[in-house]
């Protein structure tokens, strides 16, 4: 009977702290999930800032994220045919988003707001996005370089399994 | 005697379980407290680096030299006026930001609420001077913040996104 008792205790308090475990596991496993989904998003957009960066896309080269308005017009026209080979990405698009506008009109084009700098044409493509400043050189105007608030959207590939 | 044994073991019993009833509240309201706020994040980090950046009308001593976002936080605490537009360089940020801040985050289907201050760091704490926010924060919280050097003072620009993946 004694046995019994002790046996049964045993039992009681190892369920007790099993119970316990699996709480604490619960949260542990969430906070995991959490922190590599966050970390998997920040991945993605430390690699925009790697097309951000390009010398031939950004502003000034002391400055991460900024790219240089001038040069979107310049990649969105003819010129950017020769470019086709040079983006390791399947798709690069910069939209203006501040200030804001109704609707979207491609450039080159007077008032323009959305820059198409390549697009592969690929099919089953995820997009990542990332806000950019948008600056104009206005020294000829005598005043500092005016910067707008654009989004830089790159698209990645996904490789569907065969 | 056997009747007192059963007590003692009850008596273990009931103290392994508020032991670890204690240890679970003590872990519990750490991890509450330490939980979904300020989640450094670099996509925070982008819009504010963005919205820093943004060149704004106002010019403080003279057009076309306008102030950037940035310039204006610190304007703002100086006490300076936009002469170009006859409003103080706060009245005029205030209400930048609001406009801004609506923008963008319109355009963020995810993002439920906002918030962004601004605040002087000094000795004895800090001292808000701005707050802008919207909405009602559910899911998770990303926060990013920048520092901005006035004279001998240190001015703190901190935003917060809630977002729900």
């Amino acid at each position: 009977m004694k046995i019994m008792q002790m046996a049964f205790m045993i039992v009681a308090v190892m369920f007790f702290f099993v119970l316990v475990g699996l709480f604490f596991l619960g949260i542990w496993v969430g906070d995991i999930q959490g922190g590599a989904a966050s970390l998997q998003r920040d991945k993605a957009i430390s690699s925009l800032r790697v097309i951000a960066d390009m010398p031939e896309l950004n502003y000034d080269s002391s400055e991460s994220m900024t790219l240089d308005e001038d040069k979107l017009r310049i990649m969105t026209g003819d010129f950017s045919a020769a470019y086709e080979v040079f983006w390791p990405v399947a798709s690069v698009k910069v939209y203006l988003v501040y200030p804001a506008f109704d609707e979207v009109k491609k450039c080159p084009g007077f008032n323009c707001n959305y820059y198409e700098i390549y697009d592969s044409g690929q099919s089953n493509v995820k997009e990542y996005s990332s806000y950019v400043s948008i600056c104009k050189n206005m020294k000829e105007l005598g005043g500092e370089p005016r910067c707008e608030i654009g989004k830089l959207v790159v698209g990645v590939k996904i490789h569907e399994e065969q | 005697m056997r009747n007192n044994k059963g007590q003692q073991e009850m008596v273990g019993f009931v103290l392994i379980v508020v032991l670890v009833v204690v240890g679970l509240m003590v872990f519990l309201v750490i991890s509450l407290r330490d939980g979904p706020d300020e989640s450094d994040s670099l996509e925070t980090s982008h819009i504010l680096s963005a919205l820093m950046k943004y060149t704004t009308d106002c010019a403080i001593v003279y057009e076309p030299d306008y102030d950037a976002v940035e310039d204006l936080f610190k304007s703002c605490y100086e006490g300076d006026r936009c002469s170009n537009l006859g409003v103080s360089a706060c009245d005029y940020l205030n209400e930048s930001l609001s406009d801004i801040l609506g923008d963008l985050m319109e355009s963020e289907a995810s993002v439920n609420a906002y918030q962004l201050d601004f605040f002087v760091k000094e000795d004895d704490g800090t001292q808000g001077l701005l707050r802008i926010d919207e909405g009602n924060c559910t899911g998770n919280v990303l926060a990013s913040q920048r520092s901005i050097v006035s004279g001998s003072d240190s001015l703190v620009i901190r935003m917060k996104v809630c977002k729900v993946f």
